[in-house]
């Protein structure tokens, strides 16, 4: 006995077969992956009993079958219905892990790359060390000396530049020698 | 006599081996290869502890496929397979 799992849902893509304490899904394998198909399975053992089929090669058949004695009147309908709603489920998280699997496997090479241990002096010289990795705007990753020697170095630099200009304000020593009055 | 037929592409041979030395206090077991099946004939007291064994058969052969990482069978190759079988 087969007949559509509810009204208005599409017959060929998947149909039911009541049969006492057992209702068999027959769903296409191009929509729904293998592993979304096992997930979901998976998750229905402890409720009744799954056994997976392959009647041709762009189908799957699921049969759910009661586990003690006979069904409560529409439980098996119930239960299809929740089996296909976890199957597209599955399949949807199977598609978001496919496409974030590059991300995840970059950050797990990162992750395995820092924990091989310290970096040898080749890899040290290698190292690019001119690129600044993050914003330090309170300057923690300074050093002393680019904080506070480099500075000073500057600021007694600019000290002697100073000294050695002669100061335009103070008054002319030749002038003043000019000034004076001749001795008799 | 229950007769439970686990297709190749969805379960792995090795789970429904372990499967049956588990279960083989429960019933008589008969094991054997098709080309796309394995199938298991098991035999116990009454229809109703069949009907429950073969169940929890299925069950735990399932979970260890699935544990196992599924049936290891390229599904698109034996699809090819059987379609042109020369």
């Amino acid at each position: 006995m087969t007949q559509p799992l509810v009204d208005g849902f599409p017959a060929d893509l998947c149909t039911v077969q009541v049969d006492g304490t057992s209702i068999a899904l027959h769903v296409e394998s191009n929509l729904y992956p293998l592993g979304a198909l096992y997930g979901a399975a998976y998750i229905f053992i402890d409720r009744c009993y799954v056994l997976l089929g392959r009647p041709d090669p762009t189908h799957y058949r699921v049969t759910l079958a009661w586990k003690k004695g006979a069904p409560p009147e529409g439980m098996l309908r119930e239960l299809a219905g929740e089996f296909m709603n976890e199957l597209l489920s599955c399949a949807w998280r199977a598609k978001i892990n496919e496409e974030s699997r590059s991300i995840i496997e970059a950050v797990t090479a990162q992750a395995f790359a820092g924990a091989m241990g310290p970096p040898s002096l080749d890899d040290l010289e290698k190292f690019d060390f001119s690129e600044e990795a993050f914003e330090d705007p309170l300057g923690i990753a300074m050093s002393w000396e680019e904080k506070y020697g480099k500075k000073k170095a500057a600021q007694a630099k600019d000290d002697e530049a100073a000294a050695k200009t002669p100061d335009t304000t103070a008054p002319d020593a030749a002038s003043a020698e000019a000034a004076k009055p001749e001795a008799p | 006599m229950i007769v439970l037929r686990f297709h190749r592409e969805l379960y792995r041979g090795t789970s429904l081996d372990e499967t049956v030395k588990l279960f083989a206090r429960h019933a008589t077991f008969a094991l054997r290869e098709e080309q796309d099946a394995w199938v298991v004939e098991l035999s116990a007291d009454t229809p109703d502890r069949e009907r429950r064994i073969a169940g929890e058969l299925g069950n735990y052969a399932l979970g260890l496929t699935i544990k196992a990482g599924g049936a290891g069978v390229d599904a698109n190759a034996t699809a090819a397979r059987s379609a042109n079988p020369s």
